[in-house]
């Protein structure tokens, strides 16, 4: 479990944590959704101990960010956004020196698995650097799950992959979460948190504005979106309760309308009047 | 390792290393050093020793310089071992040794070349303690300026301020003591001046004693402050 009180990070002059207070319970995969500059990827820093806080606590799996970072090291794993893979290395050499660093026992047989896991035991010898960025992204996730970690932090894991890669990405995920680990993914893919998540968090410059299911969230400003242009050519969105409520107020609406479900973007924009991309 | 073996099979990483001495050894050795004698003795004997300080110190410094702060600020590859479940010392230990071997490695280059070139030049156990001490030393230096430095041209400037006036100035080329007073006083501050009077001297006399614990001390203070930029990194 991760729990998180008051907790405030400085870069200079700018906030970009503000007083965060959340908790994320073990084996739920939780997405934290919002623009970029809001503050998702330096919450990951400050869980993974890569950042200190200025205030506030910090709890994962029982231990302190700043009283025990070596207890949370051995037990969390991070996909970060940057490819920190060495490119000059083997997809196997790549493993290697994390599963030293990590501790790993039975190395080749957990290296070999976690090739096996992401589709890349084909490629095992080949350098990294020869390697598409989906192929590169695939391979830090199988770095991340050879320490068999608790917790896995994937920061904005489907950032440049084509669709089809990150579904391949989402189904790694869902068996990650069926083996009784936590997931913790930040992300700016609307799609991505609703398809994924147990409970979304909405950060919005350093602030959490939101955190429930993603049917809650949804149900909080509405369920059903009724789009539109009106007469003076401004795009106009109305949320609605029900499907009844969206078609009553369609039928009074002459030019071409969009009845849709809504989605988290749109609980976005109620909430802070701007577009997550 | 896995990195150092795949580099050292290409054949230009090895040999590069070692253009910058050779190019001072033949120019000033060979060159101007057929018609120069210093305190009677060759100016060929007098200069290797000097130019395996440089060379250690260049490389020694440079190598884990570039890669941490390449590494931290760009590959993030630096990252990795940071938020590994290791001691924050463990990743200065090896950081450094790595330094150490490179910039002796690149140091046995030169004393074979002077091995082969200068009867006058020999091993003795207070050239390969200096020498040692002297890669050990500026490894430590350099993960405190490839910690520090914001970006890659920071490198090239701490290298500009520090390294480059110790190479010319800490006694590789000319012997140190004969320097007017004011120059004098900045140039025993630098740890390469200390390196290149232990390295030169084939007894443990009371100068080659201070320049020994001058070492020790900058080696030390160098340790601790290396060990403790890690401890406390943070993004």
């Amino acid at each position: 479990m991760i729990e998180v009180k008051g907790l405030t990070k400085d870069y200079g002059p700018i906030r970009a944590l503000n007083g965060l207070s959340f908790k994320i319970e073990q084996g739920e995969v939780f997405s934290l959704l919002g623009p970029n500059g809001a503050g998702k990827t330096t919450l990951i820093k400050v869980l993974t101990t890569l950042s200190k806080p200025e205030s506030g606590t910090a709890i994962v799996n029982g231990f302190d960010v700043l009283e025990q970072p070596i207890e949370i090291k051995r037990r969390v794993a991070v996909v970060p956004q940057e490819n920190n893979l060495d490119r000059e290395l083997t997809a196997r050499e790549n493993l290697l020196i994390y599963a030293m660093l990590h501790d790993v026992p039975e190395r080749d047989r957990k290296i070999s698995e976690a090739l096996e896991t992401v589709g890349l035991s084909e490629r095992r010898d080949s350098v990294v650097s020869h390697f598409s960025g989906g192929m590169q992204r695939r391979l830090l996730l199988g770095r991340a799950l050879l320490s068999e970690p608790s917790v896995l932090f994937l920061d904005e894991p489907s950032t440049g992959l084509d669709a089809q890669i990150r579904r391949q990405l989402w189904d790694i995920i869902r068996k990650t979460k069926r083996e009784g680990r936590t997931v913790v993914i930040t992300t700016h893919y609307i799609e991505e948190a609703e398809a994924l998540s147990d409970r979304v968090g909405i950060l919005s410059k350093g602030n959490m504005i939101a955190l429930d299911t993603p049917k809650n969230l949804k149900a909080r400003v509405g369920e059903y979106v009724v789009e539109f242009v009106n007469g003076k050519g401004e795009f106009i969105q109305h949320m609605c309760g029900s499907r009844e409520e969206a078609h009553e107020i369609a039928k009074g609406i002459e030019s071409a309308i969009t009845v849709r479900r809504s989605n988290l973007e749109d609980v976005f924009i109620n909430l802070t009047g701007e577009r997550i991309e | 390792m896995l990195l150092y073996k795949r580099r050292l099979l290409r054949l230009g990483y090895l040999i590069s290393t070692m253009v910058v001495p050779i190019v001072y050894l033949v120019a000033f050795g060979f060159g101007l050093g057929k018609s120069v004698q210093l305190q009677g003795t060759r100016y060929l004997d007098f200069l290797i020793p000097g130019l395996v300080s440089m060379s250690s110190m260049i490389n020694s410094y440079t190598w884990v310089a570039n890669s941490l702060n390449l590494d931290r600020l760009y590959f993030k590859t630096f990252q990795v071992f940071i938020q590994s479940p290791i001691r924050p010392v463990s990743i200065l230990v090896g950081e450094v040794l790595a330094s150490v071997v490179k910039g002796l490695l690149t140091s046995v280059l030169i004393i074979v070349a002077g091995l082969i070139t200068s009867p006058g030049f020999s091993l003795t156990p207070l050239f390969i303690v200096a020498l040692v001490l002297n890669c050990f030393l500026f490894a430590n230096l350099g993960v405190i300026t490839g910690m520090l430095s914001k970006s890659h041209e920071d490198i090239g400037t701490y290298s500009n301020f520090f390294i480059l006036p110790m190479a010319f100035f800490g006694g590789t080329f000319f012997p140190v003591d004969k320097a007017p007073p004011l120059l004098k006083a900045v140039i025993y501050l630098m740890p390469l001046t200390h390196t290149n009077i232990l390295i030169r001297k084939t007894a443990l006399d009371g100068e080659a004693l201070a320049s020994f614990v001058v070492l020790v001390a900058y080696a030390a203070l160098f340790l601790v402050l290396g060990s403790r930029i890690i401890r406390k990194y943070s993004e």
